[in-house]
């Protein structure tokens, strides 16, 4: 019996799961329609931001103040709010990896639903130099190159510093297209002590970072796919190539 | 914000690197840049007389100072530590010298200081309203922007250098009791109108705040968005009354959008500017309308009913250290400080730093700790691993059994198909889809299956499969609750889902399931496919292969798949049948073009005495 394929958004998602996993971080889930108050509020977006626009959030009817979820970030606060509640305290290591919706167009490289991997970690002593470290072997394992790192100034209401992270493939075994050049990979950050506090943990102790980068575009850099709308395309003539 | 070159270079003595390198040094310790253009042609080969224009895209936390040359300039003077040659908002002259003489001739009234929480009026008069200079004109035209006359372009140049809009009034269209005039910042009364400067007449709503001419209860602009005509400045202009304000950031949003009307001025105040910025823009519109227009200042009148108390943020010095994962000496901190022009006390181990009034994203230790990791330059920290973890995870049950339904259902040859979650019909929907396309969420993962497996069959040739199966492992949304399902549908059996929890279990540790070995996605053709079969009779003891290879080198590139899909013996002679799948990337095949190259195929097998059944 010849074997069937899994969709290359899930063995990449088996394989992060896989690296996270020896790196100590639990895989949460949660649901796809999200409150406001874990979606934006308690990672301190505030009411008037552009964001929780019509134009970029989908909302639910008959069901004020919940929404699409439009990034996994959520579930950084739905877990750290469980734990707390549990009196487990940090650390935390957690990677969320799911589908996400944004009210937007759809083209070649955007689409209404795409897939994220969230990744956190909260503790006493969890430094941004972690976060450039833990990002290093991520990639490094997804590429199977060596991997340079760099973090650039950004802005997130949920955390402080935010930064957008590049990556640049520096193996000899790398895909032309991609060796030496620096590729934005998302943006990431350490968490904003009001976010912590919105968990119920004490921002003088505990502090840590989190980052959520596209699971589509890390595909796309990965394979060489050059149409986000394949991933939903249902089509085997792309799922069967891997 | 658009950020010339030229313009810039007026803030330094010495002279500054080139436009990339500017690009560089914001990149990487500021802000992204979307683009950098030449907007003039150097005269000399070494660069000289050109100029460029940055585009910075400015964060939304630093929409507060940085939507202005001012704040940029801080930000290379700190990021390259060349000091400023003078700063618009260290005139030398103290808050109160800074708008003298008082005038009553003016007077100003805000109704409700929520909404507004500074109005500065300035009255100048005897001024000689004509054209700009060629250097005013210039730098505007770096901005975008047409020049009108040399007092709005006044405005509109202290605008873009500080960041602190302003709008300039003909106090002549004003009406005058008892030879002063009088200003009220109010909410639109229901059913005002205002004509704008831009020829169109705005229908306002009540909770809009305007401008008002309080002597004539006649609203003469619209607050912190646009101007009316009405009191508009034209070449016969002799006396203005300057307004420097700050109105509330969401309130001018609001009007903005419900107007349909967003401005310079308004995406300013939609950022929430510091009401410190008024007297220091006031300033500068002045100075520069005296010597431009000429005139005479007769006073101002300022609203200022509760100027905000300077912001004190405690940091310990060990704490960038904690956070940054590298040490951060107090040296550092010290000298970052300077550089952004901080002012601070020390005592210890303690940080107390005066937050300057603009900067209004300043409010907490974590904030002075990203001005010091982003000036001394991210590169800075290192790549450290997280600590071994001590236990091994805990297992999630949702994705256990996910992965159990991947690996059991592509091991009996299915492969896995993710669809929209939208759908025709369902139980819930979102209120604001794009094109209302499908805005239910799916109660079943059926139809989106029945869907796949109909586009998948037409290619079955092409994927060499013998039958399509599919699955999909998804979230709908049925019977009130959201639920993740594993669906199945094959050409022989119609498509039906099962909850994923019927296959959840206890599991201690994760199987390592194979991942993808592909190196490189191959795209395909959108044309359609035709299909060739050919069977013959063989020599016994010919490979399929060696046959397979002749068929592939005659049927030519066009062949894109050939499969053997049946053998048998007979006494010496071995019948084999393939399957030939031609495609076009650039067209739809013909028949007749097929036909042509499977002749070559004839030909090929022909030549070698294979006879074709």
């Amino acid at each position: 019996m010849e074997r069937g394929h899994i969709h290359p958004i899930s063995s990449l998602i088996r394989e992060a799961n896989q690296i996270f996993s020896g790196m100590g971080f639990t895989f949460i889930d949660g649901p796809l329609i999200e409150s406001e108050w874990y979606n934006f509020d308690a990672l301190n977006v505030p009411k008037d931001h552009p964001a929780r626009d019509m134009q970029d959030t989908f909302f639910i009817k008959d069901m004020p103040e919940h929404v699409l979820r439009t990034h996994t970030s959520g579930l950084q606060i739905r877990y750290m709010t469980e734990q707390v509640k549990k009196g487990i305290l940090p650390p935390y290591r957690v990677i969320a990896p799911g589908k996400v919706f944004r009210n937007e167009a759809t083209d070649m490289t955007h689409e209404a639903e795409f897939f994220q991997i969230e990744g956190l970690a909260v503790g006493e002593h969890i430094t941004l130099a972690h976060l450039k470290g833990t990002m290093t072997v991520f990639f490094k394992e997804i590429f199977k190159s060596s991997v340079e790192i760099r973090f650039r100034p950004s802005f997130f209401p949920f955390t402080e510093p935010s930064i957008e992270v590049d990556m640049r493939l520096t193996g000899g075994d790398a895909p032309e297209k991609l060796r030496n050049k620096w590729i934005e990979i998302g943006g990431a950050g350490m968490v904003h002590p009001k976010v912590l506090e919105n968990c119920g943990l004490d921002s003088k102790k505990y502090q840590g970072w989190a980052f959520g980068p596209g699971l589509d575009r890390i595909a796309m850099l990965k394979w060489g796919i050059d149409d986000i709308r394949l991933m939903h395309s249902a089509d085997l003539r792309f799922v069967n190539q891997f | 914000m658009k950020i010339s070159r030229d313009w810039l270079q007026k803030y330094f003595h010495a002279p500054l690197p080139s436009a990339e390198e500017l690009a560089d040094a914001l990149t990487f310790h500021a802000f992204e840049i979307e683009s950098v253009d030449p907007i003039r042609e150097p005269a000399a080969s070494n660069g000289a007389g050109g100029d460029w224009v940055l585009d910075v895209k400015i964060t939304p936390n630093r929409g507060h100072d940085c939507l202005s040359y001012r704040g940029i300039a801080k930000e290379i003077s700190a990021i390259l530590k060349l000091p400023l040659t003078s700063d618009p908002l260290d005139v030398g002259l103290t808050k109160s010298h800074m708008l003298e003489p008082m005038t009553d001739v003016v007077s100003v009234l805000i109704e409700d200081t929520g909404l507004a929480s500074r109005y500065i009026a300035g009255y100048v008069k005897g001024v000689k309203v004509g054209p700009s200079p060629e250097w005013l004109v210039k730098r505007l035209e770096a901005m975008g922007q047409k020049s009108i006359n040399n007092v709005v372009d006044a405005t509109n140049f202290v605008m873009f250098n500080i960041g602190q809009p302003l709008h300039a009034f003909d106090a002549a269209k004003l009406t005058a009791t008892d030879g002063s005039y009088a200003i009220e910042v109010r909410k639109a009364k229901e059913g005002e109108k205002l004509l704008a400067l831009d020829a169109k007449e705005y229908a306002l709503k009540p909770g809009m705040l305007v401008i008002v001419d309080k002597n004539a209860d006649s609203p003469i602009g619209i607050a912190g968005v646009k101007g009316g005509e009405a009191a508009g400045i034209t070449e016969a202009t002799t006396q203005i009354i300057l307004e420097s304000a700050n109105f509330d950031g969401a309130s001018v949003r609001k009007t903005a959008k419900a107007l349909n009307l967003r401005t310079d001025a308004s995406q300013r105040f939609e950022q929430v500017i510091s009401p410190e910025l008024s007297g220091f823009g006031m300033r500068a519109a002045v100075d520069l309308i005296l010597k431009l227009a000429g005139g005479e200042l007769v006073g101002f009148a300022d609203a200022y009913p509760k100027p905000p108390t300077p912001l004190q943020v405690v940091l310990q010095s060990s704490h960038p250290t904690r956070v940054l994962g590298t040490e951060v000496t107090k040296e550092t901190i010290r000298d970052v400080f300077t550089r952004l022009d901080f002012s601070y006390e020390e005592t210890d181990d303690v940080f107390t730093v005066t937050v300057p009034p603009e900067r209004l994203d300043i409010q907490i230790p974590e904030d002075l700790i990203e001005e010091i990791a982003r000036i001394i330059g991210y590169d800075a920290i290192p790549a450290i691993q997280l600590s071994t973890p001590e236990t091994p995870v805990a297992v999630n049950t949702h994705f256990y059994a996910s992965e159990r339904v991947r690996e059991d259902l592509t091991a009996l040859g299915y492969s896995e198909v993710i669809t929209s979650v939208f759908a025709d019909k369902g139980e819930r929907a979102v209120i604001n889809k794009i094109d209302s396309f499908r805005p239910f969420l799916r109660t079943t993962l059926v139809n989106g299956l029945n869907d796949a497996l109909k586009k998948n069959v037409q290619n079955k040739d092409l994927l060499g499969l013998k039958e399509v199966k599919l699955f999909e492992i998804g979230t709908v949304w049925k019977e009130g609750k959201e639920e993740i399902v594993a669906g199945i549908v094959t050409e022989k059996e119609s498509a039906h889902e099962e909850p994923l929890s019927m296959y959840m279990k206890e599991a201690a540790a994760y199987d390592t399931l194979p991942l993808s070995e592909t190196q490189r996605y191959q795209t395909f053709s959108r044309y359609p496919s035709i299909t060739r079969d050919i069977a013959m009779w063989v020599p016994g003891g010919t490979r399929a292969e060696e046959v397979e290879a002749i068929l592939k080198e005659s049927a030519g590139e066009l062949c894109v798949r050939i499969d053997l899909f049946d053998e048998f013996k007979k006494e010496d002679k071995v019948s084999f049948a393939f399957r030939l799948v031609f495609q076009s990337n650039e067209k739809t095949l013909t028949d007749d073009e097929a036909n042509r190259h499977m002749q070559a195929v004839y030909d090929a097998v022909d030549k070698r005495s294979w006879k074709v059944r």
